[in-house]
């Protein structure tokens, strides 16, 4: 059918998707900005890598106990950082994600450190993360679509106006950041799975910008448009990994263009489906309010 | 004991040199209200001219830090203008900014990449490194010694440009609220490119020590984060708090590296970072704005 | 007053040097419609402020329904019954006029994080009421026809009515409203007359405005409190207030010119 290639590209789109809708979540829903999420990718995978090899964990569990583990810590780090405002909680994740980061690389005893754990068995095959991509999909969405959506968007868009409205803004705070923080631990314990193999610099503070820059690109407030984000990123990367050095400089250039050009993303703070066609075929003046916000 | 000398006067040496670009970096916060990532940039440039210069005209190390110190200047003015300009006047949205100044730094990083390599390049010693006797406690190199001293030097002329000088005066007025200064007749955006330029020159000042104390490579600007850190325990936007983060950082830097081991120096830097937010995320010296309901 | 539904009791605010609120007593009961009126800076958003929650008088009691709540956090004070609207609006833009509403009305019907994501349980009867109860909420307001249009992008007055709608799907027991009137021309101040006594009448609501349109004030409230510096200086009905206007004119000068 298709080839390994191709399907191992399908497959990263997948779990690097899955990661960038909790980012979605907390930063295009919940109005967070971060930088070290990819310290949640490095818990989940190291623990469902360590679960799986040294103690012979079935992956499946192994990959649960990834997400809630970095669940657990984003839950923990969540309640003293989220009172920060603005540009401190940001600062504060670029810490707590280099931090992760430095530990698995200097705990060489626990996670062999630089060098790289290898030897996890390669359980994310191609239906396992489309599987899990497409019900964790459901899943947000329906998260986003209801109450808990509404409640996100409000402590977004004028938290104190949501707190008139009889939110307790930072139990939603809190509960976004976590939210993202098990799926991020997904992500990278399927990413385990997938590369069978993992260093710490995987999860560096490229890794971080990377998923926040994809939910940007894609459009904040558009889960679709992370997605659609994550596929672009991930095909580029591949159509320029020969010319590697080139594709990080056309990489950055394309941040600051995009930033200039057109910030609100690709979807703007639309989502695929019946409302966009419609909008896109009809004749009425388009409702967009300047995707800015903050 | 001497060990404790030691490292307390590497320290202050290394302080002194993220003071340079901690300052600068605070100096474009207390402005624009957003954290340039792209400052390491300016940094790597700063370096890279020099140790060109040094090869073309043999060693001379004035030229070279001069060319060094405008081509940086003008490079960041050049970016302010070129990516950071036309999303300011759309949108007040710093989150943009942000983003653009990601994009700036991975670009300029591998700008050098592509051109010049990747490798590691030292510079000829044209900063001496002769060992140097402090009071017959400790021993500490020439080189430590003139780093410190060089950024007293460009920090205390920064000190007099900003509180003598017609623009000094623009600047600190801006850094209160740039609209107002911009309705009293302050240029803002001649104000903002000459703040960049200062803010590159200092950067330069940084890459310029900094390539010689541990050799000049693309990535040399990640470094800035520590500056960063620095800034944000001395409080974001206020420049003395730089300067007094930026030595307290060098010196837990050197202090765990001498007492504790050399890899824990990076995880004491966060969890240093990690403690101001959570403790007094203002920082030493920063201002705490709260919002008019 | 036996039994007022809000009263408050000498409340003091400073910030920093500034004595926002100065021993201010005043009491509602339940079901009246009265109104706040004074200068710029005269403190009466501040009383909102401290009624809602969002700042703590530094002294002085605050009872709501008997219960005093000057400690309570915001949310707990919108939770027991108090909506507001605001000087400035603070709609979510990005949000449709329906999406406001619902996000308000959505605090009466409610279902878990559970059936949240499995559109399980409540999630299919609540999310639908939550729905067409902010429909009709609009319709009452007259905004049916923008319902699907993103808040940010509607005309002033319509943002002013849907702030009130949004008030409104609280269900609150008192509803403060901060200068409903700003920023309207005439003709507009005259409907909104209309819309704040037909609501006040069909949802028994106890309402207190602060205005700065005499137009409003005068016309519907028919007992009114007057501020300056803090300070109350003055209640009574209209004509009271009227008189006492002309006195303090005289007395105090351009600083009284609102009472």
């Amino acid at each position: 059918m298709i080839s390994g290639y191709i399907e191992g590209i399908i497959i990263l789109i997948c779990v690097n998707s899955i990661a960038a809708m909790g980012v979605s979540l907390l930063t295009g829903f919940t109005g967070i900005f971060t930088l070290g999420h990819a310290g949640y990718m490095a818990i989940g995978a190291y623990t469902a890598a360590i679960l799986s090899v040294r103690h012979d964990v079935p992956w499946f569990v192994a990959v649960i106990a990834g997400g809630v583990l970095a669940m657990a810590l984003a839950y923990l780090i969540g309640v003293p950082t989220l009172k920060l405002m603005g540009d401190y909680f940001a600062i504060a994740s670029i810490g707590l994600g280099e931090t992760i980061r430095l530990i698995l690389e200097n705990w060489q005893s626990f996670t062999r450190g630089a060098r790289g754990f290898p030897g996890v068995t390669n359980f994310t095959t191609l239906p396992v993360a489309a599987s899990f991509f497409l019900g964790m999909l459901i899943l947000m969405r329906f998260l986003i679509n209801g109450n808990y959506g509404r409640a996100f968007k409000a402590c977004r868009d004028d938290y104190i106006a949501a707190s008139l409205l009889g939110f307790k803004t930072a139990h939603y705070r809190v509960l976004s950041l976590t939210i993202s923080g098990f799926y991020c631990g997904i992500a990278g314990a399927l990413l385990a799975g997938f590369l069978t193999y993992l260093q710490p610099v995987m999860f560096d503070m490229n890794k971080s910008t990377e998923l926040t820059a994809v939910v940007v690109f894609g459009g904040l407030g558009s889960l679709s448009g992370s997605i659609i984000g994550t596929a672009v990123i991930g095909m580029v990367t591949e159509v320029f990994r020969p010319i590697s050095q080139y594709r990080m400089l056309i990489y950055g250039a394309t941040m600051v263009l995009i930033m200039v050009v057109r910030p609100e993303g690709i979807m703007g703070q639309h989502e695929i489906g019946p409302r966009l066609i419609r909008s896109i075929f009809s004749r009425k003046p388009r409702n967009e309010v300047d995707g800015a916000h903050g | 004991m001497e060990t404790l000398i030691q490292q307390i006067i590497n320290g202050f040496s290394l302080g002194s040199v993220y003071a340079l670009i901690a300052v600068g970096y605070s100096l474009v916060y207390s402005i624009l209200l957003f954290s340039n990532f792209a400052h390491g940039g300016f940094l790597v440039i700063g370096g890279y001219i020099c140790y060109y210069t040094l090869a073309a005209v043999g060693n001379n190390i004035w030229v070279a830090s001069l060319l060094a110190f405008l081509g940086a200047g003008v490079s960041a003015v050049l970016v302010e203008r070129g990516a950071y300009k036309p999303i300011r006047e759309r949108t007040n949205v710093t989150l943009y900014l942000l983003i653009a100044s990601m994009g700036m730094s991975i670009v300029i990083e591998n700008i050098f990449v592509v051109t010049v390599g990747g490798r590691f390049r030292a510079l000829p010693p044209v900063i001496p490194m002769t060992p140097v006797s402090v009071f017959g406690l400790a021993t500490t190199s020439a080189f430590d010694i003139l780093s410190l001293i060089m950024a007293m030097i460009f920090l205390i002329g920064l000190q007099v440009f900003l509180s003598t000088t017609k623009w000094g005066l623009a600047i600190r007025a801006a850094s209160y609220d740039l609209k107002t200064a911009g309705l009293m007749g302050v240029n803002v955006n001649k104000l903002i490119s000459i703040v960049f330029f200062v803010a590159g020159l200092l950067a330069a000042v940084g890459g310029i020590f900094l390539s010689v104390r541990y050799t000049l490579y693309p990535q040399l600007g990640l470094i800035t984060i520590k500056a960063f850190v620095a800034a944000v325990i001395g409080g974001l936007g206020s420049l003395p708090g730089a300067v007094v983060g930026s030595l307290i950082l060098g010196l837990a830097e050197m202090l765990t590296a001498g007492f504790i081991s050399s890899q824990m120096r990076d995880i004491v830097v966060f969890g240093m970072l990690v403690l101001t937010l959570l403790w007094r995320p203002t920082g030493l010296f920063g201002k705490h704005i709260s919002e008019k309901v | 007053m036996a039994d007022p539904i809000l009263s408050l009791d000498n409340l003091n605010k400073h910030f920093g040097g500034v004595h926002a609120v100065k021993d201010f007593t005043f009491q509602m009961e339940r079901g009246e419609l009265a109104g706040l009126i004074g200068p710029n800076g005269a403190g009466k958003t501040t009383v909102f402020n401290l009624i809602t929650g969002v700042y703590s008088p530094d002294s002085g009691s605050i009872k709501f329904k008997g219960e005093e709540i000057s400690a309570r956090k915001t949310y707990e004070v919108i939770s027991r019954g108090v909506a507001r609207t605001f000087q400035n609006l603070r709609l979510f833009p990005r949000s449709t006029a329906l999406e406001n509403v619902m996000t308000a009305r959505q605090q009466h019907f409610r279902y878990n994080f559970f059936e949240a994501v499995t559109h399980a349980g409540r999630w299919s009867g609540n999310e639908k009421k939550i729905r067409e109860t902010s429909l009709e909420l609009l319709d009452r307001v007259g905004l049916l026809p923008v319902a699907e249009q993103a808040a940010g992008t509607l005309p002033y007055g319509h943002q002013r009515r849907l702030e009130i709608a949004r008030a409104l799907a609280l269900q609150p027991e008192l509803l403060l409203l901060d200068e409903p009137a700003a920023g309207m021309n005439p003709e507009e101040v005259q409907d909104l007359n209309g819309l704040i006594r037909n609501i006040h009448q069909d949802f028994d609501l106890t309402t207190l405005v602060i205005e700065h349109h005499m137009e409003v004030i005068m016309e519907i409230c028919p007992r009114i409190a007057c501020m300056n510096f803090g300070e109350k200086i003055a209640e009574g009905d209209p004509d009271y207030i009227q008189k006492h206007h002309e006195i303090l004119k005289a007395y105090l000068g351009e600083e009284v010119e609102e009472c």
